[in-house]
This record gives C-alpha cells, structure tokens and sequence, in this order.
C-alpha cells in the first residue's frame, strides 16, 4: 500500500498525476478506477503545473501527434492498384476467356449439323421426357436413349468443364477481398 | 428496417413521375410492337404484347361467347396500323401488356428483393462494382454454355433424363433473382444519375423493372435487350453463388 501524501492536492503526488494525465483525458481512469479519477480532479483543481499538462494533453494538435500510424495491412497495394486499374482492361479480358468456348460451341453445331441439329436434339429430349413420364405412370415402354458419339461427347465435357473453369476465374475478377466482404 | 429513409416531398414527386412516365412509356412501346407485327420477333411479340388484332373475327368467336364479350370499349379506340395492316389495333392492349406481362414482371421482381435482400444487396453490390456489368455478360454467357453442355450430356442418359427439366427449373429460377437484381441496380443508376434523392430500395426496383420492361418491348431490339439482361442477371447470379457473402470459397472443404 503505497502513503498518500496528504501536502498534496487530491491526496496524489505530481509524479504519479502526470503519469495518470493520459488515461484520465482518454477517460479510461474513470470507467477503471472513478475513486482515482475524481482524485485526479482534485489534484488538477490545485496544482497549477499538472494542470497545464492535462490542458496541452486535452489539446487537439497535441492528442493528433500523440497518435501512432496504424500499420497498413499487406493486401493494401494490391487492392490499391485493383482499385486503380481501368474497367476496360478487365472487360477485354472477361471476353477473351469466352474464345475456347466459343470454337467448342462452334465444332458441337458444326458436328451436329448446324441449328437444325442442335433444335432436333433440343425436341428429341422434350419428346423422351413426354415418354419417360408416360413409363412412370405405365402408359408407355421406356423411351430408347439415343447412342452418343463419342465426339460429341467429349466436346460437351471439355465445353461444361472450360465454362466452369473460366467461371471460376471470372468470379474472382472484380471481387472485393473475403476481408472486405466481412467488413461490409 | 433500420435504413428506411424518409424522402422529401419533391424527391417523392420525382419518383412517381419517373414510374408514371415509364409505365406509359411502356404502353406506347407495347402499342409500337403490335403496331409493327415485328415479324423478327416473330411469336415472342404475341407472347409479350397480346394478340395484334383488337377484334377477332366473327367466325373465330367460339358460339355462344358474345354473352362475355367485353370489347365495346376497345373497339371505340382502334386504328389501323400504316405499317403493317391486319386489323384494328386498340391503344388498350398496350396497357394489357403493361397489366399482365409487366405487373409479373415487377410483382416477381419486388417479390424476389423482399424474400431474399441480403443476397439481393451482395448481387447488386458486385454489378455495381469496377467492370460489373461486362463480368457479368460475359459469366452469364459462361453459364449459360455450362448449362447447355449440361442439359445435353443429359440427354444420353436414362436415369438422368429426369434431372432435365430440374436443371432448367433451377436455371429459370436463378434469371428471375438475377433480372431481380438488375431491376434494383437500374434503378440505384437512376436515383444516383438523375439525381433523383433518398427512396425506398423497392421504389428504385420498381422503377428498374419497368425500364427492362420496356427495354424488352423496343421493337426489333427488345428481344436481345432482354436477353442481354437475362444473361447479365443469370452471370451476376452464378458470379456471386446466388448472393451469398462468402461468394465461391472452398476454405470449408479444406480442414
């Protein structure tokens, strides 16, 4: 238990106001200790050099110098230039990743003969569902799938697969950050 | 809702005088478009502006109708059309147009916003963002590709086969949210470009949904207006995994 000088204004010595004039301007003393708080008042209502203090710590020029630059976090140059860089560069790209897909659609209705094919395809499926749902209900024998080409196959896989890739790659373009989301 | 903002009594004015001038805007176009037949559209104008004619024929009347026939009053307003003349046409089937397609339209695009506004709000953010809409085109024509593919290598399976119309539910499903979401960004662009002040976030989708309404019905253009904001909508939709706030992260599979 530390003596309380009793010569002192608020019971409290210069040395140890002084180091209080922080918190207590910050309003941190009063919410942790009030009983020191109201003594810091006392003691800053009698001395006259502690109470400069308290008025240069109250100060806004002194307060803003007292202030430490935050550090910036590491992703701040990336997004700065995400930021920064122009749409249309980022428009022009968006496209050119639709290149692959667009032969692949070009050889699949190329393949299939053209519109005509891909619309037959589009009417046989229509036509299967028709019976399918007639074999549910045991109105119909089963409808016969048609034997795919092997081709064609492939460039159906290759064409879903490219899709879901450059999908991929255009959901990250012009996304804000997971922290930025959050953020929000 | 917290964010509700109190407009003006001008802002408000501004608003409805926006949506008013949009919904007849939209009237006159519908009108344009039965007025012109467009025969490049070809059954999409039937489906989105009614029947051309104002009067059916006395002999494509089903017997016995003329007790519910309720087209005196259409038939007091209707001229013929100088381009394409195949009948009378009545102003009042613009504003059909307007009544059916459009009020769907906006009822579902309202209705999505008040079910869904978070997932909404993180769609509409990300268009809004540096490139949006042209990431947005061209993931939607992504999708779309994706789903082709898709509903075609379903198509040679048997156990499959059933999945068809799931997916092309799921998809429908997903342009409508999409559309939605569009609506609601026109018209922030409104609010922020006209400068028409604080409004209620489903007075501005209002006012969105009516301009891709009547985008829709430009003659000639309105199809591929249309369509460009089905597959914007359908990218901005898949771009943003259906609005959610994670978007596409795999950080939960990988423990």
């Amino acid at each position: 238990m530390t003596k309380v000088p009793a010569d002192q204004p608020g019971g409290l010595a210069c040395v140890r106001a002084r180091v209080l004039i922080e918190s207590y301007v910050d309003g941190d003393l009063a919410a942790t200790d009030p009983d020191l708080a109201s003594r810091m008042k006392l003691h800053l209502a009698g001395c006259e050099d502690c109470r400069r203090q308290h008025e240069q710590a109250v100060s806004l020029p002194f307060r803003l110098k007292a202030l430490r630059a935050p550090v910036p976090p590491a992703s701040l140059l990336g997004n700065v230039m995400n930021a920064v860089r122009p749409a249309r560069v980022e428009s022009r790209r968006a496209w050119t990743l639709l290149i692959p897909e667009a032969a692949l659609v070009a050889f699949i209705v190329w393949y299939l003969s053209g519109l005509e094919g891909l619309a037959s395809v589009a009417s046989g499926t229509v036509s299967d569902l028709q019976v399918l749902l007639n074999w549910g209900v045991g109105a119909a024998q089963p409808p016969s799938i048609p034997v795919a080409d092997v081709f064609l196959l492939a460039a159906l896989i290759a064409l879903a697969i490219t899709a879901a890739y450059h999908l991929s790659i255009l959901s990250r373009m012009g996304a804000p950050s997971l922290r930025e989301r959050r953020r929000a | 809702m917290s964010e509700t903002v109190q407009p003006s009594g001008s802002t408000r004015w501004r608003w409805v005088i926006a949506i008013a001038g949009l919904a007849i805007i939209g009237v006159l176009l519908a009108l344009a478009d039965i007025a012109l037949n467009a025969p490049w559209l070809g059954p999409m104008s039937d489906v989105v502006v009614g029947p051309p004619v104002a009067v059916s024929p006395l002999k494509e009347r089903l017997p016995g109708s003329d007790r519910f026939e309720r087209t005196r009053s259409v038939q007091t307003f209707t001229f013929i059309s100088p381009f394409r003349p195949r009948g009378p046409i009545s102003p009042l089937q613009g504003l059909r147009a307007l009544l059916s397609n459009g009020a769907a339209l906006i009822f579902i695009a309202l209705a999505v916003l008040v079910v869904f506004p978070n997932q909404a709000r993180t769609a509409v953010q990300r268009l809004e963002g540096s490139g949006g809409p042209v990431i947005a085109i061209a993931a939607g024509v992504a999708t779309a590709l994706l789903v082709i593919a898709a509903l075609l290598l379903l198509r040679f399976t048997l156990i499959f086969l059933v999945l068809v119309p799931v997916l092309a539910a799921v998809v429908v499903a997903i342009a409508l949210f999409g559309i939605a979401c569009v609506a609601l960004a026109l018209g922030r662009l409104m609010q922020t470009r006209l400068r028409f002040g604080a409004a209620h976030p489903l007075v501005a989708a209002l006012a969105g949904a009516l301009l891709v309404f009547d985008l829709a019905l430009i003659p000639y253009a309105g199809i591929v207006a249309l369509a460009v904001v089905t597959i914007a909508g359908l990218g901005i939709v898949t771009l943003t995994r259906f609005g959610s706030a994670s978007g596409w992260s795999f950080r939960d599979l990988n423990w």
